[in-house]
């Protein structure tokens, strides 16, 4: 498999050299970078699979970095922050990073974030789209957009819509929350964001309502979602 | 009333002045009116001389009359003569002598002078039997108003120069020395003393200076406050990093390569422990220093708490969890992302001081324009001394400890600090079947 490129920019050189200890073992190609206008330069010369960008940089901060980036490029960017952590997880911003991570982090949270970034930002080899799915009495059907549970009709909004296709449609399968929220929500998983957790809560709601077991849309506690 | 030192300088400086003025005025008029008359003695001496005048022409003799008044006019060094009408009829009537008397020489001794002429004036002393009147050029030795002219600087420059200096000096103080009131308090609190207060200084004025005390006062309060809770928070955290840091340090000197696992298990949890006690305590800087008003989204309470009763029921298997709701609660201008880590810690909290087996029940129902979530636990509850200070970051009731390793007395204040955000409240009370009930009350709209 060819070797996965990373650029990381982060001034602190310890934090720097860990981090590159961290991602070299676990088999990425690391090219370091400690200040933001070399960090650009760097970003936009050559092509990344994956940029691991500071939010606080000296000579240009990660926020303007990011914007100056995306007038040409989108590699995907795991931005990291420290200053102002507690407001941006709150507020669910992201500085329209594809994923964001607040100091102080867990090495191998940081490492998921990555590797799920990756397999996002990966292009999607497209499943056979199916038209209808249909179990245990629940009938799904993706071009009228309806739900039938033993015949009945159960009214169900678009993106609860989308989130049990996907769920059923990979029966057995454990899909991962920043998954869902790219495919269902169309959007980054933030770090107090409940959302996508809520429209679950309420599909099994609905799904028990009508007497169907919406137990079966499991929670796999610190994964993500599956369908048994 | 507004605009107290308005109406006060109106008073003072409109009215004031324009009163003083005006009595000033006329005191000079009546000074002056007062210092124009002839002394009376002046006056005696005056009809005095033309007793003896009338006299001596009454006599006849008029050598002696004419010595007389060549003596006098030396002595006072003025005009004496005397004289009478003689009517010259030119035509017409023969005219009235009742009339003529109407007609005279010069001013009755009785009359004032007027002061601003330069000359003396004739004076008339009208013979009593005789026809004639003894007439003299006023003496200088008796004109009136010899202390005039002081008299008229005192009254119209000394008087009401003095009286300016002293309303000036007055206003001056009236202003400056709430000012410099003002000024001292500043000086003081920008070198690190938060008590200082202006207000109790100033008196019982009521004025604009009042006011700008008052505001002062506000704001040294508030900052005093905000000061004293932020280098309390930075104390407790310190002080409540130096366990798990001891814990760490312990944890790294002894490490063993033959039991690696079980020591990194340690060092991880230690590094866990302090990652979200530094976590929480700047989230709670964050909300305590901006006091933010989130309003963003719908949402629904019910899909909320399934998700928190849902991940609280994986991490305490062993407790029941109940929850009471109706099968909606939408609520509008709120945040999830503040209510979820709120609802998170206030439930997990309840099960944390729950005994194995026994249960925590969450109602969620609806009161008027508000939702109320009751969170009620079969722990021991709080002593009620302490229902309201649960509130407080890192405040522990003492048995708290007992809890765990987990708790470090954030989650309740962080949790009460995120439902201000959504313009929840939330507040504490001991269940009457024992144990803790929170009960938050969260706005529909």
């Amino acid at each position: 498999m060819l070797k996965i490129k990373v650029l990381l920019i982060e001034d602190d050189t310890t934090l720097n050299n860990y981090l590159t200890d961290l991602l070299t073992k676990s088999g990425y190609i690391v090219e370091q970078c400690f200040d933001g206008i070399s960090g650009l330069k760097l970003a936009q010369t050559h092509q990344h699979q994956l940029i691991l960008l500071d939010k606080m940089l000296p000579k240009l901060d990660g926020v303007s970095l990011l914007k100056s980036l995306r007038e040409t490029s989108q590699q995907p960017v795991i931005m990291i922050s420290a200053k102002g952590a507690e407001e941006e997880r709150i507020l669910g911003l992201t500085h329209g990073a594809d994923d964001y991570v607040a100091k102080p982090f867990n090495s191998q949270e940081l490492l998921l974030r990555i590797e799920g970034l990756l397999r996002r930002s990966q292009p999607q080899t497209q499943a056979k789209r199916q038209v209808e799915i249909a179990i245990d009495g629940l009938t799904l059907n993706a071009a009228k957009q309806q739900i039938l549970v033993n015949n009945k009709e159960v009214e169900f909004t678009t993106i609860q819509f989308k989130l049990l296709w996907e769920l059923i449609s990979q029966q057995n399968k454990i899909i991962s929350k920043a998954d869902l929220y790219q495919i269902v929500l169309n959007k980054k998983l933030g770090a107090y964001d409940r959302s996508l957790d809520m429209h679950l809560s309420r599909v099994r709601r609905k799904l028990n309502e009508a007497n169907w077991l919406g137990e079966r849309l499991q929670t796999v506690h610190g994964k993500g979602y599956c369908f048994k | 009333m507004k605009r107290q030192f308005l109406w006060k300088s109106c008073l003072i400086i409109a009215t004031g002045l324009v009163a003083f003025f005006y009595i000033l005025s006329v005191l000079t008029l009546k000074t002056e009116e007062g210092m124009s008359f002839i002394a009376k003695s002046d006056r005696q001496q005056l009809k005095a001389w033309a007793k003896t005048a009338e006299a001596l022409y009454l006599s006849g003799d008029k050598l002696a009359l004419n010595q007389w008044i060549t003596e006098l006019k030396q002595k006072e060094s003025t005009r004496v003569s005397i004289a009478s009408f003689n009517i010259e009829n030119i035509a017409g009537e023969n005219i009235n002598v009742d009339t003529v008397e109407a007609y005279h020489f010069g001013r009755n001794v009785d009359w004032k002078i007027h002061l601003y002429f330069e000359q003396n004036p004739i004076m008339e002393l009208p013979f009593s039997k005789a026809k004639g009147s003894f007439l003299i050029k006023l003496p200088d030795r008796m004109r009136p108003g010899e202390y005039w002219l002081t008299t008229k600087i005192v009254l119209q420059i000394i008087l009401p120069m003095t009286i300016l200096i002293i309303l000036s000096t007055w206003l001056y103080r009236h202003i400056i020395t709430p000012l410099h009131q003002l000024e001292k308090a500043t000086s003081a609190f920008s070198k690190g003393n938060f008590d200082v207060r202006v207000k109790k200084l100033l008196g019982n004025r009521n004025d604009e200076l009042a006011h700008l005390a008052a505001t002062f006062d506000q704001m040294a309060s508030q900052i005093g406050e905000l000061i004293a809770s932020q280098r309390q928070l930075i104390s407790d955290l310190s002080h409540e990093l130096r366990t798990p840091l001891t814990r760490l340090d312990i944890a790294v000197n002894n490490f063993e390569m033959d039991n690696s696992h079980q020591h990194l298990e340690r060092i991880s949890r230690e590094s866990v422990y302090i990652r979200k006690l530094v976590e929480d305590t700047l989230t709670l800087a964050w909300l305590d220093n901006e006091k933010p008003i989130i309003q963003r989204e719908h949402v629904d309470l019910v899909d909320l708490l399934d998700v928190v009763i849902d991940d609280a029921k994986f991490e305490f298997s062993n407790r029941e969890l109940i929850l009471e709701t109706p099968n909606n609660a939408i609520i509008s201008n709120s945040s999830h992302q503040a209510l979820c880590p709120a609802l998170e810690n206030i439930i997990r909290n309840a099960l944390r001081h729950t005994p194995v087996g026994k249960k925590v029940t969450v109602k969620l129902i609806k009161q008027n324009n508000n939702y109320c979530i009751e969170v009620i636990d079969q722990g021991p509850g709080i002593a009620t001394q302490y229902l309201d200070k649960i509130f407080r970051p890192f405040f522990r009731v003492e048995n708290s400890r007992e809890a765990g390793n987990e708790s470090f007395g954030l989650g309740l204040a962080l949790a009460k600090r995120l439902l201000n955000s959504v313009r929840a409240n939330i507040s504490a009370e001991n269940h009457h079947a024992g144990g803790l009930m929170v009960l938050i009350t969260i706005p529909i709209t």
